[in-house]
């Protein structure tokens, strides 16, 4: 019986062992020259290696621009030698849309390409990489293994930038992390909105400056000539339904802290809110909500608590 | 199939409300019982709510609230620990009024993954306990304080914000005090924490005490219930005896 029960447990170890800390990027073609790694919906696992991000790259007449490196050492490797496939052309400049550790962690593959980004997201990067990067090792496991901070080479500012035969229309945004980078390529018509666009996937709001500035931000992005919107988490789309549930969302989570907080409701009792049934699609919702009170709400109470205090009569 | 059996027989404790058993099976339980809540008979009861979140995405800051409200009238004391802390205590609620709900919300600091009790004492002198768990990464009570980073903390020392919300037949009272509440556990800065919180009415009785410890969150910020609009003074003591007082 003991033996039976051994041989059963050395069996079922069997396959864990086994399994391959592999990302299968395969590169999907959305526009002319533009490709796209599409992540899934998902949190952080062992079980994805933190493979939930959208990372694209285009191929000009001088060389393939890429924007975002990916959750780790591992996946940037992946990834280049993913771009390899592709294209022949070499790695002329790497964008990072924002300093979150899903977006930034691969860089280490890209470390003999100059990568630039804002100077905002270079200072959040200096400032909470390392600890990202640990949280990171504690969420996803051994997909990590190597994995460094590699802080940003250049500096980029809102405007234009012409690679090739490419014409990228930069913005410098904030809602989503303070620092946030919009890529419009004019010349494709897509736009890659990073973090500030989640499709069918709950936003997150570790470092958000507040809801309002990411709705203003929302704006500005959907006003563009865009023909297709490459969100930082969730599926591509032609039409404007990511911007319209964002937008939706964002309206109900401000709305939700807001009268929770003139309510005088506790914490707790925001975190047990009920989710509207037009976001059941929307995955991870009440995971990140849990986690936006934490980052938000303190804001909204303070509103709601004027000063009290006064000396003993 | 021999633990088939045993778990079928172990089922109905489950569908009971109180239950002499611990529901978490936590080895840390006799330890802090023993310590808090001395030799009294305790039931584990879900009339107690402890709400917490399920993960501290915050260790330094993590919201609960203690609701015995299934209980009013018959409360005497509720006393709420994090089984894994370093410092586990975390208040000793007395409503002395008929007046103040057995309700208290408040932030506290989660050093790693833990249960959180609350237990409630009732007239018949027996302890109720609601139980939680809480995930987390940790090392909110070792963390590098945030509020002495911030510079003019010490100007701001004791100011309280607060407002009085009405909820139906009673009154929420939530207020945020400014104080640091080291707990002794970062390198050459000793305790300093609010240690006594006192409501009182309009001519100074007190309604309810409140004993603190540093298990309580930076910047404390606590929610209160009780019936009635009549003005309340809430008084605040640290245990370098710094004195606060607001109205609310």
């Amino acid at each position: 019986m003991l033996r039976c029960l051994i041989t059963l447990l050395v069996l079922c170890a069997a396959p864990l062992q086994a399994a391959e800390l592999v990302y299968r990027l395969e590169p999907r073609q959305i526009a002319a020259g533009t490709w796209l790694l599409e992540g899934s919906t998902d949190n952080f696992s062992e079980q994805n290696g933190g493979d939930i991000v959208n990372v694209a790259f285009i191929e000009t007449s001088a060389g393939v621009v890429l924007i975002d490196t990916g959750p780790s050492r591992r996946y940037g490797e992946a990834l280049r030698q993913a771009i390899g496939k592709v294209s022949d052309k070499p790695l002329v400049r790497v964008l990072l849309t924002h300093h979150h550790p899903d977006h930034v962690l691969g860089n280490q593959a890209f470390s003999d390409v100059p990568i630039a980004a804002l100077a905002g997201t270079r200072e959040l990067l200096a400032e909470q990489g390392d600890a990202m990067a640990e949280n990171m090792y504690r969420l996803v496991g051994d997909w990590m293994r190597g994995t460094e901070v590699v802080l940003p080479t250049e500096t980029l500012e809102e405007g234009v930038l012409e690679i090739g035969d490419h014409r990228l229309r930069l913005l410098a945004l904030g809602g989503h992390t303070g620092a946030d980078l919009a890529i419009f390529d004019e010349t494709t018509g897509v736009l890659f909105a990073g973090d500030l666009v989640f499709h069918e996937r709950a936003l997150t709001t570790p470092n958000s400056p507040g809801l309002d500035v990411w709705l203003n931000d929302l704006e500005r992005l959907q006003a563009l000539p865009w023909k297709l919107v490459v969100p930082g988490h969730g599926p591509v789309a032609g039409d404007a339904a990511p911007f319209a549930q964002m937008r939706d969302y964002l309206g109900w989570l401000d709305g939700l802290l807001r009268d929770s907080a003139a309510r005088g409701a506790e914490m707790t009792e925001v975190i047990a809110a009920p989710i509207p049934e037009r976001f059941a699609r929307v995955s991870l919702s009440r995971y990140e909500l849990t986690r936006t009170v934490t980052h938000l709400y303190p804001r909204y109470e303070r509103e709601q608590l004027p000063r009290v205090d006064s000396p003993a009569p | 199939m021999r633990r088939t059996l045993l778990g079928l027989l172990f089922l109905p404790c489950l569908v009971l409300a109180a239950t002499s058993e611990d529901p978490l099976k936590s080895s840390m339980w006799d330890f802090h019982r023993q310590r808090l809540l001395g030799t009294e008979p305790v039931l584990f009861d879900e009339r107690v709510l402890l709400e917490v979140p399920p993960f501290a995405e915050d260790a330094r800051q993590v919201p609960i609230r203690v609701d015995a409200s299934a209980l009013a009238g018959q409360v005497v004391r509720m006393v709420a620990w994090a089984e894994l802390n370093p410092i586990p205590h975390i208040f000793t609620f007395h409503p002395h009024s008929p007046q103040v709900r057995p309700m208290l919300a408040i932030r506290i600091r989660v050093e790693q993954a833990t249960a959180l009790r609350a237990a409630v004492l009732t007239r018949d002198g027996v302890w109720h306990v609601g139980s939680a768990r809480i995930e987390a990464a940790g090392g909110g009570c070792t963390a590098p304080s945030v509020v002495r980073s911030e510079p003019g903390w010490e100007q701001r020392l004791g100011q309280v914000h607060g407002a009085r919300f009405p909820r139906g037949e009673v009154s929420r009272l939530r207020l945020r005090v400014d104080h640091p509440m080291d707990n002794g556990l970062t390198a050459g800065i000793p305790e300093f924490f609010l240690n006594q919180a006192e409501l009182r009415d309009a001519s100074g009785k007190a309604l309810a005490t409140l004993e603190l410890f540093p298990a309580v969150a930076e910047n404390p910020t606590i929610g209160l219930e009780v019936g009635g609009q009549e003005a309340t003074r809430l008084w605040l003591r640290d245990n370098n005896g710094n004195e606060f007082e607001a109205n609310l």
